[in-house]
């Protein structure tokens, strides 16, 4: 597969690492086309699940000779249906997450690269799109190997531009995709009119979801000194501080408070919450956290 | 200049100072522009800022504690410029003496927590030294019996330190006359210069100021010009010090009970309130005996210990001071005497009879002092007399009514004739006389101590004239009648007359009612005393005191034992005389030949004037306070300076280095934000 390997957001040693993955999802959800994913109905592939007695209608491939001459009973021979995936992929891409080493937004591209890959590498559906794309505006869906490539073009693509719009990227998101799936959203919550309304978006949707908070170094543990003017990167706000341990303490306390809510927030409504810092690389999120969260296995 | 602050700048100086906190000041408030730095997100801060308005007033605070950290960093520059300090006197002149007494009382622990008075003193020279400024320079003289430079005139005032921190307390007694004259050669050195060359050439000498630092138990020094120098005396001690000594232990036989031995220890008491104390007696460590000892105030009290007749070795009396007394001295609680077998001196006796004399002689005091051999005259001329002369066996040889061949090598005394040398012959024909009266007499000499000898009459007597160096020790209305003179190491007495004499007709005649007088015997006595002493084990020898000593026949080459136990290696003279100095410490030395002890002497303290330790005190004025009495130099009166009145301290250094405490404390604060 030449040509996936050679980009910045997924190293020849990641790809191989992320072949050994596959994406799963504990909802049931119906794929529109086969896949290589076992599902739970029952279908056409070689895993054998059941037998059922013959009823007018079926298909007759389906019947069991072997026991039609022991038994001399039309037993039908039922099989595990394989299906494929929808997997999403929402990158927040507001100028906020322009910010840190690695970025935030590039942290979030390559995570979503990684995910996208696993997801193609196994068949599944894979579909990455932006908070601030318009409804109309549709991001193109990738399936099989060989589309690799191009997804990640298309992730690359993603500039950083605008507010953060929690609210409306994640309405526009359920509105261009109707269908059900699993969606990672990567951002960093950082909403003034905060990430609540947005999420309830996704439970109504009934999407397996998962919420990966970008976090940066700096708004962990900010490495700042003297008498400030902070200036808000998206809409010019300001705020006056002067640097003290009691301020950087209480910096920490609302910081963790404000973390700790959103994942109370996701685990009472069923979804997934994860906090990423950008010092973590990909891999390890993605091998260790992620598996442990039940996305891939 | 008792001042609290002194000032140290000008004022352009001062106007630059007072700018810096103003500087300060300005530059905070211009400093409040902030800088402005891009996040990502106010949204946290925003809530951060919030919570933190609620107690603005503290965090108000905490953002000008910089501010309030740097305008104490400059009031505590500002504060040290000043240079504030308290109480006593500065350092005012160029050149410095600081004489400071180690005698064997400044070693008493009376000073500030219980340190010894030299403590003190050099801890207060030290102080002193402190202050110096780089124009000025001092030096340093430590003086007990002696006084020593222990450092020259420096501005070094390290060196002066050392040379302070080097003075080791003594046990010697104090001479400060010694101290002063040495000083005064420091301080006067231009002296002679100034009589050799014109009045005008003479630089004007200057002043030094000289610190005494010394307790004061010592005599007034008369005979002394101060010259440039401008003495100070910082007294150290207390008036009321209490201190227990002995200040004599001796032996003797008793005088009822000649074969028994007595040793006597006087103890003085130097404190206002009377005590006892106890008495025990050591004989080569061993105890003899304890007894109590009541001692009134001021006053001394004594005790009286038996001893066995044969007891020989050394003699140790410690003396403990009742629970309660404070005593503060103890280097003068212990002393030591030596016994040793009495009449080991030898007194030879040529005479062709006199039962006067020999029965002066035979008393049992006078064979207490020496073992007394006869001879006869016709005896002189024999190999073996000649041979016990030459050995220096005899340590005094009475010739009377004759004279030998030579001098033998022994102190000689002789009765009515001269000796044979040529400056005792000067006149020999015309000084024959009848009938002197004598008309004075030396009292002072040890020889005619205690004696009276108005009335002795006296038939004919050769008069004495003494040669050059020699003394007259009576005098008659002929002349003199008895002198003594020096030879070599011995001494030469000449009494001119006879006690008996043979008359033309070759009778035996009284030539004098002396020895029917009581200062016959007495003179007697004196005369043994004088010249066999090197065997009287009764004589003092004081701290760093030169003692000679007169060994026994016998290798030359010697070890001298110390108290503490150290030997020193020493050689004695062909005459077995050694002399020894090295008598730091009080207590036992011992001289060794081959590991045997042949010689022992004790060294003690026995002053009473050092053993008093507490300062002297004078009633001052009208309100009769009691002060330290002052010092009294060539009749100025030095008077005491305050005791307790300290020496400026500088407050100065402490307040900068707070200063650049203040200033890291900050620098940690700004760094580190670790604020309130």
């Amino acid at each position: 597969m030449p040509g996936v390997t050679d980009t910045k957001l997924l190293s020849p040693a990641l790809c191989a690492q992320l072949e050994r993955l596959e994406l799963v999802t504990r909802k049931i959800f119906r794929g529109r086309m086969k896949g290589e994913r076992r599902s739970k109905r029952k279908g056409q592939s070689v895993e054998f699940a059941d037998f059922r007695n013959y009823v007018a209608g079926d298909d007759l491939r389906q019947l069991d000779w072997n026991l039609y001459a022991r038994l001399d009973k039309l037993i039908l021979k039922l099989f595990l249906e394989e299906e494929d995936l929808h997997f999403y992929a929402l990158i927040d891409s507001s100028l906020s997450m322009n910010f840190g080493s690695p970025t935030k937004l590039e942290y979030a591209k390559q995570l979503a690269a990684a995910l996208g890959f696993v997801g193609l590498i196994r068949a599944d559906r894979v579909r990455i799109e932006t908070l601030n794309q318009a409804v109309s505006q549709r991001s193109p869906s990738f399936r099989g190997r060989a589309s690799a490539w191009r997804m990640i073009q298309q992730v690359e693509a993603i500039q950083p531009a605008g507010e953060t719009r929690l609210a409306q990227g994640v309405k526009n998101f359920c509105l261009r995709n109707p269908g059900r799936g699993v969606v990672v959203l990567i951002s960093d919550l950082m909403d003034k009119e905060g990430y609540e309304t947005a999420l309830k978006y996704f439970v109504s949707h009934e999407m397996d979801c998962f919420v990966i908070q970008v976090l940066s170094q700096e708004e962990l543990e900010p490495d700042v000194k003297g008498d400030l003017r902070l200036v808000d990167c998206e809409d010019q706000n300001e705020a006056e501080i002067t640097v003290s341990a009691p301020l950087l303490r209480k910096y920490q306390q609302t910081l963790n408070g404000f973390v700790a809510a959103a994942q109370q927030f996701c685990s009472k409504r069923g979804l997934h919450y994860l906090l990423a810092n950008n010092q973590v690389p990909v891999e390890e999120l993605v091998s260790k956290h992620l598996r442990r969260r039940g996305l891939v296995r | 200049m008792d001042m609290l602050f002194r000032n140290t700048l000008g004022p352009t100086a001062w106007m630059i100072m007072g700018a810096i906190p103003l500087a300060i000041f300005a530059l905070y408030f211009l400093k409040l522009k902030r800088q402005p730095l891009e996040v990502p997100s106010t949204y946290l801060w925003h809530r951060v800022i919030e919570d933190l308005h609620v107690n603005s007033f503290w965090q108000r605070l905490r953002k000008s504690l910089l501010l309030f950290l740097q305008l104490l960093i400059a009031a505590l520059a500002i504060l040290a410029l000043l240079r504030p300090g308290w109480q006593g006197e500065t350092l005012e002149g160029e050149r410095f003496i600081f004489l400071i007494d180690n005698s064997a009382s400044m070693s008493a622990t009376d000073a500030e927590n219980g340190q010894s008075r030299l403590d003190e003193a050099k801890s207060r020279a030290s102080s002193l030294i402190d202050q110096m400024e780089s124009s000025m320079s001092a030096m340093v003289i430590a003086f007990a019996d002696q006084p020593v430079v222990v450092q020259e005139f420096t501005g070094n005032r390290r060196r002066l330190q050392d040379a302070v921190n080097r003075i080791q307390p003594t046990a010697a007694q104090t001479d400060f006359s010694g101290a002063l004259r040495l000083a005064d050669g420091f301080a006067n050195p231009q002296t002679e210069q100034t009589q050799e060359e014109s009045t005008d050439a003479a630089p004007k000498p200057q002043p030094v100021e000289l610190f005494i630092l010394s307790d004061g138990r010592f005599g007034n020094v008369d005979d002394f010009s101060l010259g440039n120098l401008q003495p100070k005396f910082l007294p150290l001690g207390t008036e009321t010090a209490e201190n227990l000594s002995i200040t004599a232990l001796n032996t003797r036989r008793g005088e009822d009970r000649p074969d028994q031995l007595q040793a006597f220890v006087q103890v003085a008491n130097a404190s206002a309130n009377e005590t006892t104390a106890t008495v025990a007696l050591h004989l080569n460590d061993q105890l003899v005996d304890a007894t109590e000892v009541k001692l009134p105030a001021r006053g001394t009290g004594s005790a009286t210990f038996l001893l066995s007749n044969d007891a020989q070795g050394t003699l140790r009396a410690v003396v403990d001071p009742a629970a309660g007394f404070q005593d503060r001295l103890t280097v003068d609680n212990t002393a030591y005497a030596v016994l040793e077998t009495g009449g080991d001196s030898r007194v030879l006796l040529v005479t062709p009879g006199n039962s006067a004399l020999e029965a002066a002689l035979e008393t049992e005091r006078s064979q207490r002092f020496a073992k007394i051999d006869k001879l006869s005259p016709n005896d002189l001329e024999t190999p073996e007399f000649n041979r016990q002369v030459a050995t220096g066996n005899y340590d005094l040889i009475i010739f009377d009514q004759c004279a030998p061949q030579k001098m033998p090598d022994a102190n000689t005394l002789f009765i009515g004739r001269r000796p044979p040398l040529e400056r005792w012959q000067a006149g020999e024909s015309s000084d024959t006389v009848f009938g002197p009266q004598i008309i004075d007499w030396d009292r002072s000499h040890p020889l005619l101590n205690l004696i009276e000898l108005g009335g002795v009459q006296i038939v004919d007597a050769q008069t004495v004239k003494p040669p050059l160096g020699g003394r007259v020790l009576v005098d008659s209305t002929a002349g003199p009648l008895m002198a003594i003179a020096p030879r070599d190491r011995f001494e030469d007495v000449v009494l001119g007359f006879e006690i008996v004499g043979t008359n033309e007709a070759g009778q035996r005649t009284f030539n004098t009612d002396w020895p029917r007088k009581h200062s016959f015997p007495s003179f007697w006595l004196n005369v043994l005393e004088h010249f066999a002493q090197h065997s009287d084990t009764q004589e003092i020898h004081r701290p760093d005191e030169l003692v000679e000593l007169h060994l026994p026949p016998g290798e030359s080459r010697v070890e001298m034992e110390l108290p503490d136990g150290a030997t020193i290696p020493m050689e004695a003279d062909v005459a077995g005389q050694l002399a020894f100095q090295d008598t730091e410490r009080p207590g036992i030395y011992q001289v060794l030949r081959n590991g045997e002890v042949v010689k022992r002497f004790a060294v003690n303290l026995f002053d009473r004037q050092e053993s008093d330790v507490a300062l002297q005190t004078a009633s001052a004025g009208e309100g009769g306070l009691n002060v330290v009495k002052s010092l009294e130099i060539g009749y100025v009166d030095v008077a005491a300076e305050a005791p307790n009145a300290d020496i400026r301290k500088e407050l100065w250094m402490p307040l900068l280095v707070l200063a650049l405490v203040v200033l890291m404390v900050e620098w940690y604060i700004y760094n580190r934000r670790v604020y309130i």
